[in-house]
């Protein structure tokens, strides 16, 4: 039982702070206010081989572990959550769709250049009726292909990516039907990514409907088999919700440092605000239940890389990391008093970026039953 | 091809260094270690030469062998091989030791053309090291440099060196030591991948036995204490007889003799 | 990183398992209504036999020569079943402990293995008194050199195992000159020595086989060798050993907490309400699910303060944040299990008014919540 690092990922954890340093807080007001995608800093992440990092060298990924990418991801949010969620959606829940289901081809084909940069990736799982079940979207095989229709709401990534996942129902007729996935190119005629969505927080992430008309794809564009929609999407949301733990922890962990030093600057009755046990408490708070989703999360993506079962310690590091995330970012206001309200202060777009993590990906209700599952069957 | 050694030392993380209010002494028992600053800038001008003319570029270092996590971070930024001139002994040293060990551990062993060193090292920062191994191995020298070219054809280096008064253009014949200056360059953030292939590099094992007997250290250290920096909140005007009371006051003060 | 636990982790952790299945978990509610004594010490022998009075002591003194980290799962392994016996257990192997940090080759060879062995049925930490609880540099208990003896004068209170523990470490003022704190030694005492008395018993809310007592010294004399440590270095020695007594309290409230939620997740199993089982309803699903969160966070959080331990690194911060999740989760769980368990939860048939009972004082002794938060945010805002 040992918790400590590897060189390599003490060295991997330093250079993306340092590269967060560099290139990623100096942009994080700007792209929050202007909900600007952050194109240059996307490239850059690609350069430093951080797009596809738990996924083979042969497939474009940098051929290193969960946990690497974890830490990553960790120090991007600290920095900036809109870009961790760029990243955490096309490595966590696209590039895992495609590495685990798809053909040797396909991985060529899509996944690669997802990894390498080239494209990002978007997951067209939600829809205005339902949430986490595919049902309304239909893929209707005509022998060649399979022709897409249907309106999938709330994609992140939608507006920038270059390479959809998208879940559709397919008539049982010939095949076995049932929700499949199916791997789309933006340019493909028929899929129409609606405008950005004017968002909370996350605002640098951009969101919008993904609109399928009459979209028609190759059958070699169906990802696993027909049927296996399902399955694809809840190993997907799995692996995903570690990503999201991740990044609640670096929301969290930023609240927590601005906290501290905030209450260290700040005087008011002839002393420093962190000389008040009031403060000292939230802060001791803020510091203990950060520590430990960390350890939750890092125990999620060790099991991941051990090849052992990981749904329950998964849903359990996303639903810990992200009520973390809430509570220490509302904490962080609340130390900053009102100058934690005002557009500019980091802890006011902590606060605003915290609560798509817990919603992204499952929200607390549904991942509280995923537990529940594994505990009382 | 263009052989390139370059120095590096390992240093403690002045960020994480704590000052003890009441003493002023510094607390070091959090305190982590990285490259020193400036020995980045030397390592990615060494891989800027070789990405240009092709070079084979090898860090080396002197430290105690508990610094062996150095090993992984420069290699990750491009050298293909480390020399670890280590022992137990080697926790403080002085810059003439340092420089003794090195010239020691690469005379008539390692082969080069070019020696590149930070200007200084971030801790002690005496700006020693670089033209004592110079002397040492009895080749040219050139100090705060931040332009280097290789002239291939005259095998030989022109540098500009940043000076208090200028820059100063200097052709030196290879072999040759530099040391170079923060503004040479911006050192890379390695990727991932550069990180992850560290590993599979060649580390060279250069223990006190190979090179003979350390030299003897030429200065004793009696405290380190933190600066302070206390306000006298003193105001003097402008008029003639102010100067007066100016000169005084940094005469009682010691600031001026 | 690596959550994999050793073989020889595995072993022992299996070893209090079995035994706690055995032969704890039968007798824990009767020891709880009857306080009885013969039960207790008999129970704490064969813990003693099975290596758990000194679980990271060197087996040169008689120890097993495991780590914090073994220490930590036999710690929740006891407590799943009986507080009092996990408590006494866990004060124990801190008393061997700071004897082997500090104690003179003498003292070691003399008191250590009858802890260990069990010769000794429990060692006692007498650091509290009336005026000095969460503040111990204020007590007042003071011992003065007299010749060969050290004679100690004072009143300590809530001390475990007082009645019957073989050896206590007393903290006692022998400066009285110096700056507050820095005048306290440590001391080993016999119950044997002249002028030590066990006082009145408390009656408590829970943990009841554990008896908590007033400890008095009147003109006690105590040999000049059982001096622990340096003179004057006691409240150092004494905050050192408290961070480590934090990982077996947060540890064996753990085991209270598990135990509680396993027994509400069964009992929701089989309980029928309105023609479905109660834990079919999402509601108590949730409550479940949610307890079992804290609780893994809490068991991670406890054998990281335990790692850090073992490795020798400083580890004060993290065995406050373990100790005060730890405790306060544990609390929240059987609150969540009583609740789920309804009315029934509530009486003396069922198990969880014992876990409710016994979690409350965790949150308090060797240190409360706010103490430990303190200690954190001294560490967060250095």
């Amino acid at each position: 039982m040992q918790f400590e690092l590897t060189e390599e990922q003490e060295l991997v954890k330093a250079n993306m702070r340092e590269f967060c340093e560099k290139y990623v807080e100096p942009v994080a007001n700007e792209i929050d206010y202007e909900a600007r995608f952050p194109a240059e800093n996307i490239r850059r992440l690609a350069e430093q081989d951080m797009l596809g990092i738990p996924y083979p060298e042969e497939y474009g990924g940098a051929g290193s572990d969960y946990l690497t990418y974890v830490m990553t991801v960790e120090e991007l949010a600290r920095a900036c959550a809109a870009t961790g969620f760029l990243v955490e959606t096309n490595t966590s829940l696209v590039c895992f769709s495609l590495y685990k289901y798809g053909s040797e081809d396909q991985k060529k084909k899509y996944l690669a250049p997802l990894c390498k940069g080239d494209a990002l990736g978007a997951f067209a799982l939600g829809e205005r009726g339902l949430a986490g079940d595919a049902a309304t979207t239909t893929a209707v095989s005509d022998g060649d292909g399979y022709v897409l229709n249907g309106v999938k709401t709330f994609v992140m990534n939608a507006p920038v990516a270059g390479i959809f996942v998208v879940f559709a129902d397919v008539a049982k007729s010939g095949g076995a039907g049932g929700p499949s996935a199916f791997i789309v190119s933006a340019d493909t005629p028929g899929l129409e990514v609606g405008k950005p969505l004017d968002k909370m927080g996350a605002r640098g992430a951009p969101s919008s409907e993904v609109v399928l008309k009459d979209c028609r794809i190759p059958k070699e564009n169906l990802l696993g088999q027909e049927g296996q929609g399902a399955v694809i999407a809840g190993a997907s949301l799995d692996s995903g919700r570690i990503g999201i733990a991740a990044l609640a922890l670096g929301i969290a962990q930023a609240a927590l440092e601005e906290s501290v030093r905030h209450s260290k600057e700040r005087v008011q009755f002839g002393q420093a605000i962190c000389n008040f046990q009031a403060i000292q408490w939230m802060i001791a708070n803020m510091g203990t239940e950060i520590e430990v989703c960390r350890y939750l999360t890092y125990y999620a993506a060790w099991c991941y890389d051990q090849g052992l079962p990981y749904s329950e310690e998964a849903a359990i590091a996303k639903l810990m990391a992200s009520e973390t995330a809430v509570h220490q970012s509302d904490r962080a206001v609340q130390i900053h008093g009102g100058i934690g309200t005002v557009k500019g202060q980091k802890v006011e777009r902590l606060y605003r970026d915290a609560k798509i993590t817990q919603i992204h990906g499952g929200t607390p209700e549904f991942t509280k039953m995923i537990i529940a599952d594994c505990v009382l069957g | 091809m263009l052989k390139i050694l370059t120095c590096f030392k390992w240093v403690l993380d002045e960020a994480d260094i704590k000052v003890d209010a009441g003493s002023r002494k510094l607390i070091f028992d959090r305190a982590g270690h990285k490259i020193s600053a400036y020995d980045r800038n030397a390592v990615e001008e060494a891989m800027n030469l070789q990405q240009q003319h092709g070079a084979s570029v090898a860090a080396v270092t002197v430290a105690p062998p508990t610094a062996k996590n150095c090993l992984k971070d420069v290699l990750s930024r491009g050298p293909e091989k480390a020399y670890f001139i280590n022992d137990q002994s080697f926790a403080d040293l002085e810059p003439a030791q340092t420089g003794d060990l090195l010239a020691a551990a690469i005379r008539g062993k390692i082969e080069f053309d070019l020696i590149i060193c930070g200007e200084g090292s971030s801790d002690l920062y005496t700006q020693q090291v670089g033209p004592i191994l110079a002397e040492n191995l009895g080749i040219s020298c050139a100090a705060f440099v931040n332009k280097v070219t290789y002239v291939e054809a005259e095998n030989r280096i022109i540098v500009d060196r940043k000076l208090d008064d200028g820059i100063e253009t200097v052709s030196l014949p290879l072999p040759a030591l530099i040391t170079v200056l923060p503004d040479i360059n911006t050192p890379r953030i390695p990727s991932l991948k550069q990180v992850l292939g560290a590993a599979k590099k060649p580390v060279d094992n250069i223990t006190l036995d190979k090179l003979g007997e350390i030299p003897k250290p030429r200065l004793q250290t009696t405290g380190i204490l933190a600066a302070t920096m206390e306000r006298r909140r003193l105001k003097f005007g402008a008029k003639p007889e102010d100067i007066g009371a100016l000169i005084n006051a940094l005469l009682k003060d010691g600031v001026i003799a | 990183m690596d959550f994999e636990l050793s073989e020889k982790q595995k072993k022992i952790r299996e070893t209090a398992a079995k035994f706690v299945k055995d032969e704890l978990e039968p007798i824990a509610a009767e020891l709880d209504r009857t306080k009885d004594r013969e039960m207790l010490l008999a129970t704490l022998k064969k813990l003693a036999g099975l290596g758990f009075m000194g679980i990271a002591i060197d087996p040169e003194y008689g120890g097993t020569g495991a780590e914090t980290v073994s220490f930590s799962l036999v710690m929740t392994e006891i407590g799943r079943a009986c507080a009092s016996t996990a408590v006494t257990t866990s004060v124990t192997n801190m008393v061997a402990e700071v004897i082997q940090t500090v104690g003179t080759e003498e003292l070691r060879r003399k008191y250590i293995p009858r802890l260990c062995s069990g010769e000794y049925a429990a060692g006692g930490f007498v650091l509290t008194e009336a005026v000095a609880g969460s503040d111990p540099a204020s007590m007042r208990t003071s011992a003065v050199l007299e010749g060969d003896h050290w004679v100690l004068n004072g009143q300590k209170i809530f001390i475990s195992s007082a009645e019957f523990a073989g050896v206590f470490v007393v903290w006692a003022v022998s400066d009285k000159e110096a700056r507050k704190g820095r005048g306290i030694s440590a001391f080993l005492v016999e119950p044997s020595f002249p002028g030590f008395r066990v006082g009145l018993a408390e009656k408590k809310l829970g943990q009841l086989a554990s008896p908590t007592n007033e400890v008095i010294f009147d003109n006690c004399r105590v040999p000049k060798e059982n001096l622990l440590g340096v003179c004057n270095d006691g409240f150092r020695i004494a905050a050192s050993e408290l961070a480590g007594g934090r990982i077996g309290i947060g540890s064996m409230a753990l085991g209270i907490g598990l135990s509680a939620i396993d027994f509400a997740a069964n009992y929701a199993k089989e309980r029928m309400e309105c023609g479905r089982r109660i834990a079919d309803r999402e509601g108590i699903r949730s409550v479940i699910a949610e307890n079992c969160a804290r609780l893994k966070g809490a068991r991670l959080m406890l054998l990281r303060a335990a790692s850090l331990k073992d490795q020798k690194k400083f580890y004060a911060r993290e065995a406050s944040m373990a100790k005060v999740y730890a405790t306060e989760t544990a609390n929240r769980a059987c609150h969540d299990a009583m609740q789920i368990v309804g009315d029934y939860g509530y009486t003396l048939g069922c198990p969880t008014e014992r876990y409710y009972r016994d979690a409350r004082v965790t949150e308090i002794y060797e240190g409360t919540s706010e103490i430990q938060r303190l200690i954190i945010a001294r560490e967060l805002l250095r």
